[in-house]
Formats: C-alpha cells, sequence, structure tokens
C-alpha cells in the first residue's frame, strides 16, 4: 500500500508510467491472442449449443424421430441418416466409371489419329514408322480392355452395393419411392436410378439452400403433409415461436446444430442407410414401432374436464403425490407459503376462500386445480408474484397425470 | 508587415528569427491548453521544484481553466494519506469514469431485444478483439463500485464526516449509493441469460409488494406482467440513460459540496465541535498542481493496471444459458448486493420485508446526520453510533448470508445432489460432473455402490453382487425404465453395472466418490437404503450423454419434511407385496436426471 503512497514526486511519475505501460502490454499481449480466444470461443459455444440441442432433440423429437435419430417406424423420418447429409453410397463406383469412361474416349483419339496417319496416301508413312504405329495402336487397345474391366469391376461393385441398400429401400428408406421411381420403366435398376436422380434429400425435394438452412426452415414451419407419407404421424408441428411453436430462434439454432452433428463426412458406410428405420420397419425383434404415447392435457380446463368424465379417467392421490413431488416438483415452491401457496391446506383453503370469491362463482374444487395447474396465469393468489409458476404443465402432464394430481390435492 | 490584417506567425519569424518564434508558439499553446502553466512552469512542476514566478502560476488554472475549477487547489495534508478517505471517494469516482468508457464500447455491439441480446453477447465474446475483456473489465468494475460506494459510506459513518456542516453531502452521497445499486442492477439484465431473467425477476418482484400501487409500478418497470421485450428495453434505457444522468446530477452536487466543505480532517486533528476543513495553514499544503495530480495519475494507471491484471487472469464475467421464462433454475438469487433483501424477505412478509424495511432503513441512513447531532467526531466519544455501525454490518452480512440459495430453501435431497453435480457453469462454478475429461467419459453404467466395498473385496465381487441383488429386486428394471422414460436410446440401455475404470478414469472416479459422499450424507433420514448410478451412453461423434440415477426407499414427507418415528429413523412407505420372509417391502423411488456432453464445450479446462 505504501507504494500508492509515494511521497517523491519522482517516484509518483515513475511508478504511474510503469502502470500504464505494464497495462498497455497486457492489452497487446491481450489483442495478439485474441483470434486464437475467439476461436476457441466459437469451438466451445457450438459445443453447448449441440449440448443444448442433444437435451431438446430427447425431449421434443426422440419421440418421433428416435432416440438415436434412425427414425421411429412409421412416424417420422430418421435423420441420423446418410441420405439427409448427402452421402452417395455408390460414390467412388460413380467416379471410378466416369474416370474410365474419359480415359476410353481420349484413347479411342488416339487411335484414330494414329490410324489416320498410318492410311494416308498422299504422303504414306515409311516402314519403320509403320510398324511404330501399328505397335502404339496395340498398346492402346491394351489400355482399352484394361479400362473396360475397371468399368466393369465398378459397375459389379455398384450393383453389389445398391442389393445390400434394397434392404434399407424394402424397410422405407426412401418414403416418396413410388412417386420418384417408375417400376415398370426401370426393371432391376430402380435403385439406381433413384440415386441418379435423388442421390440427397436435398435434391429429392428440390432445395437450393444448404442443409443447415433446410433444417432450420423444417424446424420452423413444421411438415404439414407429412402425415400423408407417414402412415402413423399427425403431421410435424411448427417449432418456432414465429410460427406458433414453443422454441426460440436460439434453440432453433441449438437443435439445427444437433442434428446436423450426426454428419460423418466422407466416413458413413452403407450399414449407416440400413439402421436407419422408417416408413413403418419392424424393430430389431420383430415387433413393429410401440403406440404413441398418450397426448398431452394441454390448457383447455373445461375440455379436460369433459374428458375425464367421457374417459372415465379416475385419479390416484398416491401417484398424484409422487407426481406433486418429484416428476414435476411442485412441492420446491409449495411449500411453507414463502413464494407459492402452501401444499397444506389447499381443500380447505379453495373451498372456504377462493370459491367464494365471485369470479369463481360455479366452479368445482377440480375445476379450480385444473385452471390452477394448466393457466397458472390466469388468477394470481393475493401477495404472490405472477409469472413464477411455468405455463407449460398442461404440456408436461397427460390427463391421467393431472387427475391425480388433483386427487392428491383433494386430501391436502 | 503583415499581408494579413492581423499580426501572424510569419511577422513573428521576422522579428524573432524562426527559432525563438516556434519555441515561444509552442510555450504560448501550451499555457494556453494548461489555461496558466507554460512549457517552464510545468517542467518546475514535475521536477518538484518550487513555482519559480509569481503569482504562483500553479493556482491560475484553478480559477481560469474549466476542468480544474472543479478541483481544489491544495489539500490538507492530513487527508492525503491512506487514512482517513482510504481513497474510497477517489475510486467511486474512478468507477463512475471508468463504467462510462467500457460501457459506451460495449453499447457498441448491443441491441436491447430479447432476440438479439444473448446473440450479441456471443458476438462480444465470439468475433470482437478485446471484446471479452472489455466485457469483464464492465462486469468486474460495476461489482466493485457497489462495494467501493459502500464502503465509502461506511467509512463517513465511522470517521463521523456526516456531521455539520456535511449532512446534506451525506444525504446525496445515500442517494449515489441507491444510484449505483440500481445502475448495477439494471445492467444483470441486459445479457438476457438465465442469471439476468431470474436475479431480475426476483429483484423486481419486491416492486410488486409495494401497497396500493404494486402492480401498477411492476407494469411500469417491466412493461409488461413478465420480463420481455418491453422490460429489457426498459432496463436498458434506465441503465445507460435514466440512472447515469441521475448519478451525474447527483455527483456534481456531492463533489460540489465536497469542495465546499473541505474533505474532514481525521477526528483527532481538530478541536471537539470546530470544523477546520478549509482553513488549511501553510505548511499543511499538499497543492493540487503537481503533488495530487500526480497521485491521482498514478492510482488512476495503478488501478487500472490492477483491473486489467484481474480481468486477464482471475475474473470472467458470467453467461449463463439463453434467458428462458419457463426454466427456473435451481437455487436462484439476487445479485450479492441485494442478497440481504433476500434474506430479510425469508423472516416473513414480502411487503414488510421486501419494501418496507429497506426503505425504513434506507430512511434511517437519509437521517442519519439529522438525527445524530452530537459535536464530538471522536471515536472515543461516539460509541453508540459506532455499536450502530458494526451491527449494521453485520445484520447485513448475516441477511446476505442468509439470502443465499443454500440458506433455509429446501429442495429434496435428490434433486438437489444431482443438481450439484451437474449444474451448468453459473457464477463462475461448475458442476462437478461436468468436468470429467472428455476421454474419461468411458461407455458404462457405473454405481456408487461399489465404493462403500468392504476392504476384502474387489471392485468387481462387489459390482456381480449389487448386479445380482438389484436384478432380483427389480430396482434395476425400475432404473431401466426410468432411462427409458427419459429418451435414452433402447440399443444404449446397459444390461449391467460394471466396475468404475479406475485406472483410466481417475477423475470419474473422483466424480463417483463425490456422489457417494453426497448421497452418504443424506442416507439417514432422506433417502434410506440408497445407490447411486452413472450411466454414460455415446450420443453423436464428440457428444457423450451422462444420466444420474438415485434409487431410494421412499419415506414419508409431510410439508417438506421427512417425518421419524420415536427412534429418528425416516417413517417408510411400504408398497403391498411382501419379501421372502413375509416382511412388507417399502416402495423404491427413483429419480434421475441427464446431460450431454460435447468434446469442445471444455467443462474441465
Amino acid at each position: 500500500m505504501n507504494l500508492l503512497f509515494i511521497r517523491s514526486i519522482e517516484g509518483r511519475i515513475l511508478m504511474g508510467i510503469t502502470m500504464f505501460v505494464g497495462m498497455m502490454i497486457l492489452v497487446g499481449w491481450v489483442a495478439i491472442n485474441e483470434e486464437a480466444r475467439m476461436q476457441s470461443f466459437v469451438r466451445q459455444h457450438t459445443g453447448r449449443s449441440i449440448e443444448r440441442g442433444a437435451e431438446l432433440y430427447a425431449s421434443l423429437c426422440s419421440e418421433c424421430h428416435g432416440e438415436e435419430g434412425f427414425g421411429a417406424g412409421d412416424r417420422a423420418p430418421g435423420l441420423n441418416n446418410p441420405h439427409l447429409f448427402g452421402f452417395d453410397p455408390v460414390g467412388l463406383q460413380t467416379t471410378a466409371i466416369t474416370t474410365a469412361n474419359r480415359a476410353l474416349v481420349r484413347i479411342n483419339k488416339d487411335i484414330d489419329t494414329l490410324l489416320a496417319e498410318l492410311t494416308d496416301a498422299q504422303n504414306p508413312p515409311s516402314d519403320t514408322r509403320q510398324n511404330e504405329i501399328l505397335a502404339a495402336i496395340a498398346d492402346l487397345e491394351a489400355q482399352i480392355d484394361e479400362q473396360n474391366a475397371n468399368i466393369e469391376t465398378a459397375i459389379a461393385e455398384r450393383v453389389a452395393i445398391l442389393e445390400t441398400l434394397d434392404t434399407a429401400v424394402g424397410n422405407g428408406l426412401f418414403p416418396l419411392w413410388d412417386t420418384v421411381v417408375d417400376i415398370e420403366q426401370t426393371g432391376d435398376n430402380e435403385v439406381e436410378v433413384f440415386f441418379n436422380s435423388n442421390g440427397t434429400r436435398l435434391a429429392q425435394v428440390g432445395w437450393a439452400g444448404d442443409l443447415h438452412g433446410y433444417v432450420v426452415t423444417t424446424l420452423i414451419h413444421g411438415r404439414p403433409g407429412s402425415a400423408n407419407v407417414y402412415p402413423n404421424s399427425t403431421g410435424m408441428a411448427a417449432w418456432s415461436q414465429t410460427a406458433g411453436g414453443p422454441l426460440r430462434q436460439d434453440q432453433i439454432e441449438d437443435l439445427a446444430a444437433y442434428i446436423l452433428n450426426w454428419d460423418k463426412g466422407a466416413n458413413w458406410t452403407t450399414e449407416d442407410f440400413i439402421a436407419v428405420a422408417q416408413y413403418g420397419k419392424p424393430l430389431a425383434d420383430g415387433s413393429l414401432p410401440s403406440e404413441p404415447p398418450p397426448p398431452p392435457a394441454g390448457d383447455n380446463v373445461l375440455g379436460i374436464l369433459a374428458r375425464w368424465e367421457a374417459d372415465a379417467i379416475v385419479g390416484s392421490a398416491v401417484s398424484g403425490e409422487m407426481l406433486y413431488d418429484q416428476e414435476f416438483g411442485c412441492t420446491d415452491c409449495h411449500r411453507d407459503g414463502a413464494s407459492a401457496p402452501d401444499t397444506i391446506g389447499t381443500f380447505a383453503r379453495v373451498t372456504s376462500e377462493r370459491l367464494t370469491l365471485p369470479q369463481f362463482a360455479g366452479y368445482s374444487f377440480e375445476q379450480y386445480i385444473v385452471e390452477s395447474v394448466t393457466r397458472p396465469g390466469d388468477y394470481v393468489v393475493d401477495g404472490y408474484s405472477s409469472g413464477l409458476m411455468p405455463t407449460n404443465f398442461g404440456l408436461r402432464m397427460t390427463d391421467q397425470q393431472l387427475a391425480d394430481i388433483v386427487a392428491y390435492l383433494l386430501t391436502q | 508587415m503583415s499581408i494579413l490584417p492581423f499580426p501572424s506567425f510569419l511577422d513573428d519569424v521576422k522579428e524573432k528569427g524562426f527559432k525563438k518564434a516556434i519555441f515561444e508558439g509552442i510555450d504560448d499553446s501550451v499555457e494556453r491548453l494548461t489555461a496558466g502553466l507554460n512549457v517552464q512552469d510545468l517542467r518546475e512542476a514535475f521536477r518538484g521544484e518550487t513555482a519559480s514566478r509569481r503569482p504562483n502560476p500553479r493556482l491560475t488554472p484553478h480559477a481560469d481553466g474549466f476542468w480544474l475549477h472543479m478541483r481544489p487547489s491544495y489539500f490538507n495534508r492530513d487527508v492525503t494519506g491512506m487514512y482517513p478517505t482510504f481513497r474510497l471517494g477517489w475510486l467511486s469516482s474512478y468507477f463512475v469514469f471508468f463504467e462510462t468508457i467500457t460501457g459506451i464500447l460495449l453499447m457498441l455491439w448491443y441491441t436491447p431485444s430479447p432476440e438479439i441480446a444473448y446473440g450479441d453477447m456471443l458476438t462480444i465474446l465470439s468475433n470482437v478483439p478485446l471484446g471479452q475483456l472489455m466485457r469483464d473489465m464492465h462486469r468486474l468494475g460495476a461489482e466493485f463500485m457497489v462495494a467501493v460506494v459502500a464502503m465509502h459510506m461506511m467509512r463517513t459513518w465511522i470517521t463521523g464526516s456526516y456531521k455539520k456542516p456535511r449532512q446534506f453531502t451525506w444525504f446525496t452521497g445515500l442517494l449515489l449509493l441507491v444510484i449505483t445499486g440500481f445502475l448495477s442492477f439494471s445492467g444483470y439484465l441486459l445479457p438476457w441469460d438465465q442469471l439476468s431473467l431470474w436475479a431480475v425477476t426476483i429483484g423486481a418482484s419486491m416492486a410488486e409488494a409495494t401497497p396500493v400501487v404494486g402492480d401498477q409500478v411492476n407494469l411500469l418497470l417491466r412493461g409488461a406482467p413478465e420480463l420481455g421485450a418491453n422490460g429489457l428495453l426498459r432496463f436498458y434505457l434506465l441503465h445507460v440513460l435514466a440512472l447515469p444522468a441521475l448519478l451525474f446530477v447527483f455527483f456534481g452536487v456531492h463533489y460540489y459540496k465536497v469542495v465546499i466543505h473541505g474533505h474532514s480532517l481525521p477526528p483527532q486533528k481538530e478541536n471537539i465541535g470546530e470544523d477546520t476543513a478549509k482553513r488549511v495553514p501553510l505548511d499543511k499544503r499538499v497543492y493540487f498542481i503537481p503533488d495530487m495530480l500526480t497521485y491521482e495519475m498514478m492510482w488512476l494507471g495503478a488501478t487500472t493496471f490492477i483491473i486489467t491484471v484481474l480481468c486477464i487472469w482471475f475474473y470472467h464475467a458470467p453467461l449463463e444459458n439463453h434467458a428462458d421464462p419457463q426454466v427456473t433454475p435451481l437455487g436462484t438469487t439476487a445479485p450479492w448486493y441485494f442478497l440481504w433483501i433476500q434474506g430479510a424477505l425469508k423472516l416473513g412478509d414480502k411487503f414488510f420485508w421486501g419494501v418496507a424495511f429497506p426503505t425504513i432503513a434506507l430512511g434511517g441512513l437519509a437521517m442519519l446526520p439529522y438525527l445524530d447531532v452530537t459535536p464530538s467526531r471522536r471515536y472515543s466519544h461516539r460509541r453508540f453510533m459506532l455499536t450502530i455501525a458494526c451491527l449494521l454490518i453485520s445484520l447485513t452480512t448475516i441477511l446476505s448470508y442468509m439470502g443465499l440459495a443454500k440458506f433455509a430453501v429446501q429442495t429434496s435431497a435428490e434433486t438437489e445432489i444431482v443438481h450439484e453435480l451437474t449444474f451448468e457453469p453459473a457464477h463462475s462454478k461448475v458442476g462437478v460432473g461436468r468436468t470429467i475429461p472428455f476421454d474419461q467419459m468411458i461407455v458404462g453404467a457405473y454405481t456408487t455402490d461399489q465404493l462403500h466395498a468392504p476392504d476384502e473385496m474387489s471392485a468387481n465381487d462387489m459390482i456381480a453382487a449389487f448386479n445380482a441383488e438389484v436384478m432380483a429386486n427389480g430396482q434395476f428394471d425400475q432404473m431401466i425404465q426410468e432411462l427409458k422414460d427419459q429418451h435414452l436410446g433402447a440399443n444404449q440401455l446397459p444390461l449391467r453395472f460394471r466396475a468404475i475404470p479406475a485406472a483410466e478414469a481417475p477423475t470419474l472416479t473422483r466424480v463417483m466418490e463425490e456422489f457417494e459422499h453426497h448421497l452418504a450424507a443424506a442416507e439417514a433420514i432422506e433417502l434410506p437404503n440408497v445407490w447411486g448410478a452413472l450411466v454414460i451412453t455415446d450420443n453423436q461423434g464428440g457428444l457423450k450423454r451422462l444420466d444420474w440415477i438415485v434409487s431410494w426407499d421412499s419415506v414419508l414427507i409431510e410439508g417438506g419434511k421427512v417425518q421419524v418415528d420415536d427412534s429418528g429413523a425416516p417413517i417408510l412407505i411400504y408398497s403391498d407385496q411382501v419379501d421372502a420372509e413375509g416382511n412388507p417391502i417399502p416402495v423404491r423411488r427413483i429419480y434421475s436426471d441427464h446431460l450431454f456432453i460435447h468434446e469442445a464445450s471444455a467443462y474441465f479446462d
């Protein structure tokens, strides 16, 4: 501390200058390292974005698209899918055939040139030259055989690969198969024909942008027509708040980052095609994909009560307590009455105090609780803050779970 | 003669020669810029010599110049050291300017909109050279400013400097303290991450407890029933416009009063009831030029240097996940300087403790100089006020401690334990479960039960016995069902537990030990016969999934408290099944939470 109260003026000037220079050296040192720091921040941030996307995917998407992204049978396509990422399973072979064909064109041209020289009547070649030309032609013909052999090998490989893909195609790898492949015209070569014109998902749907844009657009707007393709699908909902869904734009980007992280680039294999389970492919044990889970209760209070009546849904206080304490963590706030009304005494309080209020005329206890859970913002008890209770419980609970919780609160 | 209608530099050159004209021109300019000091005067001043010409030119800038007319031309030697001011007033002013400059720089990249704000933070961190440093400095400076201003107030109290004639100075200072608090608080919301949203939600909900107009105040502040686009814009405007404007107004008044009355001397340096601050004897005068000026320049350099060092190596402004009104993080607290209010709120009535109590406290402080009218500033004569000061400091500390999430807010033990292991980076801390290096997250299912193996039993034997036990009593199936419910892929469900690979994964082992340690602490009452498990699976290339599971016998809970029998053991809830010996089996409860870890996330750095 004495350093900061140096009594000599020279000392202060020296100290001050040292500090300023020191600070500027430090800032300069930070500045020259900024490029690397920013890059590593981007990497780290992308990693965390993928993590958040994984979380969203597991809770929102895995039900239909499969936990591991292979699709869930007849509900939605697999996203961990080489076709989505534009992997061409016969790409190497196609390239080999193209290369060989180009070589053949060049060799034939060379042969034509040599033949023209050999048969030139006005300027016939010497004997030595004739022998040279004939030898060269023989050499080129050998090359033709070599290239033809290459083509045959590539075609054989290609056929073999495409045959293994028949399984995947049979499993419904390409839901729009019938509309894009005219089997009568193409016969046995249907898979090949398909890959020639629909090699990637983007090409198939005629998407002009990149894959990220395609994924993000789909997440934002949903796929209202997918019910026509996937028999057990209800049609993918719009997920973005922009289009009336629940997710913010940054969450859409997180999800897209997660989905794009499935890309294996050059390391996709035909096995990956076969792993995709979409369009009603039976599971490994021969069973069909399970029934869809019961729909959430939603926040239409009277609708929920009517369904309880119609479907004879009766709540269980025991499982209601579990749900209340554990699954949905209601007790975290509803205790001691500090941040939210106490759980104990709910029944007495609701029946003797709340339901006597004019706005609740005609309400039953059940209706009051269902409304409180699914539409917490509609009425907040005096003395407590609005906006603290999450508004999405209706979307997280089934009718049965909600009935259980009401049954539990009836005992409190 | 000049060709121009007035004398020009060329005339000077003609008259005096080039060199002399240049030097005189420079001298003249310097004298104009410094409002009174020429080159020779400056040289003498900074060499520590006495001024060679009279009247003393070093006083002229204070009389003629704009900037220095605000500063006293000399100080009393007794107030220029560490004691009695501790330079806290100077530091407060320093932070006002420091925060203004760094704040303006940050404004260049900031848009107050919920859709964009968080992305702007990421841009500042990822695409603005020195952006991170600037943000760290602004944030750290804000924290320091609140602390320094509060300490400045306590120092004034302790040295009795609020007494006559400085009552009004004290009052404006108190206003500045409140404005500083609100400035810092309003800045809290701007990054629009979880930390901001929830800390500010808690803070702003106090406004709602105001009687009669609570709802209106709340609506005015937040712009909507909940914090959203309007609320963010309002907080932004408060932060960059309204509050700084108020701050500068009262800063001006406050400093004007300080200069008018002089810096109060150490209490023992003057007679009781006298105020001699303005009558500085000649031998005690420390002139602003050059002494205080060089002191202040040195402090300026030193303070900025220290902050730079802190922000490079020791402090980074927190940035949590994007704000999400649907997800309340566990253990949300107000900013530390408002923790005392949060602590007070736990004492009972929201209106009394959240609104009335802080108002009374601040009102009491504002009236302090008018309540304590005793003339003496000597410490020995002010035992009562000094006791009150100590009590105030203690009370604030205790209330702040009570404001912490760990005080009197109970969450069920299993939630608390798993959260402790897995929480996302917040307040510069991160759950230890995230710090396992990526290559140590070896796929498999591990259990904490392995860790209380008796010495003679090998880990593998212990695991084999445990596997047999949980397979037989259905606890393993319950875990598998839980994992399925949590959307773990069917191909990834574990078939059995395996021993923790201690040699390849020391950090994983340590985390499992910590997990076990937490569970053991809760086993007696809340989690009887508990075991924990960690299931690690591959999710994508470079992405692992970690499922944390707690399984225990359910206990009777009423009103958030575990019920115990006469012997102090928890009362278990039994199912209607019985085991082989005819004893009832307790209902088995299971809790799980999962997180994903990407290779590049680098939580372990």
